[in-house]
């Protein structure tokens, strides 16, 4: 392992602002051992629950553990903590994110002090763990209810974030009040909790500025992003797998507002100039789903070498314009919270429902591949998380028999050749989010060589 | 295996040769024997397409190019009506769906040996028959024995366990294959399977399996007449197509600098 940590280079990146994330990311963990000396509170955190302006606005510091397991898996360095749940009694088969926080904490709280060269110093013991029941994702809610038998003192608080699952049948309008009302009803329960834990009100006056920030971050991610849609494109998949961290990790922070200034300046000039990804843009790639390999986002790379380009991704595309989500007139931040939260969750629903046979995850794949002139779809099935990667398959055969854009000859029953449209190729690897042992960087690039080649094949078999 | 196939008008000679755990070295051996064969000098190939997993370690190709690509073209020199290829190789399976002896889309298994013609090789062993016997064997059973383990490993003992009980030996090789064309099936299922289907790699040879696996599809399942060779065969088209097209624009085809000498590796 330690031979294969030493080999393991840093990732090329296409933006100077992906490439300062490293630092940023281990600024912020550096960040959460510093404040829990100086007796802040740290909260152990999920991404997207919704509760990054709260916890903001209240000076708490989250603690991402799901970003803490990434690091150690893109260090390659998250076997042995992954061993350690292992022999704990938990299985390999569970997510690979909880297996190694859950391994690391174990181990910290054995010691009582950091395991011997912990990732970039370390998880911080926390002050308490917000966790968030979510649809499938089991983890949400067993996750630190694991760790608190490691850690017994430290209070588990969980919120319930639900939202409708598409039925094209079902208006979500007739249950949106309800959920709203329901999640209304989690958040304050959580601040009512942060307050105990705190001994501090909330000033709403304050969350108000941090959930208008988030707001406005999110609108400037979303024109940022929309950047990507030129030919060639200035940026891919392989750097939003970077500038995901202030999304996910810093919303409601002006840190955050401030890294999408600096991205957006970047990519307008990257377009003004023609400068893409790559010199000599062959195939623009969809990332259709599934989380990345952290240990081998080099894999980007190795596209851009065969001269395909990822100009979007739905993977941590967490946010949508907020000209586009209904917002009640409400000056309230924690019903604004809820409302922006229904409303991302149901974006794709009303567009769904007008194309027989789509859902809401494969009307998102279409839009995408429209606006963005996508020539293929890439999918990663991570063995360990079941709630994003289930269905994946399913997407992509439901796409196929819906969405047929390359038009094509061939060989009719009579020997004559006939025109006809088939679905854009795809391609699924398989791994996981941290386990290496998954891994195999051969296979993954004979698949990889072999996709190039299908789409070569393809675009040669085009009818223009 | 490592295949050689050499043609010029036609195939002028073929080997198929053990790959072994030196293939990364000796690809030139196996290119000097068909090059006996053929009774040619090196110098005389105008040009040379490397192929599989072990096609980064051959020194002397001109070009590489995957499996998929090369079994398309190769299938389809066979069988111009071609739509869907299933290719069971002792690494791995894939399925391949081909439109004018293009790929056009293809799914693979790397990962889980029980999916490969590796899984017929262990279980012969653990039986004590050869596995040219597997097939004939098989075709014999009018009840086959339920496999249910999914792992190499865990099929194996399950097989000697059956075995013990005193399940007739053809049973029990009849659900082999049938475990193996069911994961099979599975996986190419995902393609939206074409007629016609055609069965490539040395599974190719086993009747029992082609058998299995076309119960399994519910279509009929065609046989190359050497289903090792026709990753080989497309590779040795899609070199001749690059030679001749380099050759019409009065040009020689970009070669690499060759050598049929072992490489050193590290």
């Amino acid at each position: 392992m330690a031979e294969e940590k030493k080999k393991h280079k840093k990732r090329r990146t296409a933006t100077e602002a992906a490439a300062s994330i490293g630092p940023m990311v281990k600024e912020f963990i550096s960040g959460t051992l510093r404040a829990k000396e100086e007796g802040r509170k740290v909260a152990f955190t999920f991404i997207v629950c919704l509760y990054d302006e709260i916890l903001r606005a209240m000076d708490i510091l989250p603690v991402w553990t799901e970003n803490f397991a990434g690091i150690c898996g893109a260090k390659r360095d998250a076997e042995r903590f992954l061993e350690r749940s292992e022999s704990l009694g938990l299985s390999r088969s569970l997510c690979t994110y909880a297996l190694c926080g859950i391994g690391f904490d174990q181990w910290r709280e054995e010691l009582g002090e950091m395991p011997p060269d912990a990732p970039w110093g370390g998880q911080v013991r926390p002050d308490m763990m917000l966790s968030s029941g979510q649809i499938l994702c089991d983890p949400r809610n067993k996750w630190y209810q694991a760790s608190q038998l490691y850690m017994p003192d430290v209070p588990v608080y969980n919120i319930d974030l639900p939202y409708p699952l598409y039925e094209d049948d079902v208006e979500f309008t007739d249950v949106r009040d309800y959920y709203v009302k329901h999640i209304i009803e989690e958040l304050r329960g959580l601040v009512a909790f942060l307050e105990k834990q705190t001994g501090t009100k909330m000033d709403y006056d304050r969350l108000s500025e941090t959930v208008d920030l988030g707001e406005r971050t999110w609108n400037l991610i979303w024109e940022t992003y929309d950047l990507r849609r030129a030919v060639p494109t200035p940026m891919g998949t392989g750097d939003a797998m970077n500038t995901m961290v202030p999304m996910c990790f810093m919303m409601g922070t002006q840190e955050a507002y401030d890294f999408f200034l600096g991205l957006n300046k970047e990519l307008k000039e990257k377009v003004a100039r023609k400068e893409g990804v790559v010199e000599d843009e062959k195939y623009r790639l969809l990332w259709g789903g599934g989380l990345p390999s952290w240990f081998a986002l080099s894999d980007f790379n190795y596209f851009n070498s065969k001269g395909a380009v990822f100009p979007a991704e739905t993977t941590y595309r967490m946010i949508e314009s907020m000209y586009q989500i209904y917002m009640p007139d409400t000056n309230d931040p924690i019903e604004r919270l809820a409302w922006r939260w229904f409303g991302y969750w149901v974006f794709w629903h009303n567009k769904a429902r007008k194309r027989p046979g789509s859902h809401p995850d494969v009307e998102w794949l279409i839009q995408y591949i429209e606006d963005y002139k996508i020539d293929g779809i890439v999918m990663h099935e991570a063995f360990s998380c079941r709630t994003w990667h289930l269905g994946l398959i399913w997407q992509l055969n439901q796409l196929a028999k819906i969405y047929k854009p390359i038009p094509v000859l061939v060989l009719g029953k009579d020997g004559k050749k006939e025109k006809t449209n088939r679905e854009l190729p795809s391609l699924v690897l398989e791994s996981d989010i941290i386990d290496i042992t998954t891994y195999s960087e051969v296979d993954t690039r004979n698949r990889i060589d072999a996709f190039i080649e299908t789409l070569e094949s393809v675009a040669k078999s085009k009818v223009h | 295996m490592t295949k050689v196939v050499i043609m010029g008008e036609e195939i002028m000679s073929s080997v198929i040769g053990p790959t072994g755990p030196e293939q990364r070295r000796l690809a030139n051996n196996v290119m000097k024997e068909a090059l006996n064969r053929a009774g040619l000098p090196f110098k005389s190939i105008s040009y040379v397409v490397a192929t599989g997993y072990g096609r980064i370690n051959v020194p002397f190709a001109d070009k590489q190019i995957t499996e998929i690509t090369c079994h398309a073209r190769g299938v389809a020199s066979f069988f111009p009506d071609a739509r869907t290829i299933i290719d069971i190789g002792g690494q791995d399976s894939k399925g391949i769906k081909i439109n004018n002896g293009r790929p056009i889309d293809f799914v693979m298994n790397d990962k889980c040996a029980a999916g490969s013609g590796r899984f017929l090789e262990i279980i012969a062993d653990t039986l004590g028959i050869k596995i040219e016997e597997m097939g004939e064997l098989a075709l014999q059973s009018k009840n086959p024995a339920v496999i249910s383990n999914i792992c190499t490993i865990f099929a194996e003992q399950e097989v000697v366990d059956k075995l013990a009980e005193g399940i007739p030996l053809k049973n029990l090789v009849a659900g082999i294959l049938e475990s193996l064309a069911n994961r099979v099936s599975r996986m190419v299922k995902r393609l939206k399977i074409e007629r016609e289907v055609i069965l490539t790699g040395g599974v190719a040879k086993n009747a029992g399996m082609v058998q299995a696996l076309s119960d399994k599809l519910g279509y009929p399942v065609s046989v190359p007449p050497e289903p090792l060779l026709t990753g080989a065969v497309g590779a040795t088209l899609l070199g001749k197509e690059i030679a001749q097209k380099a050759k019409e624009r009065d040009e020689s085809p970009e070669r690499k600098e060759r050598s049929l000498k072992e490489i050193e590796i590290l």
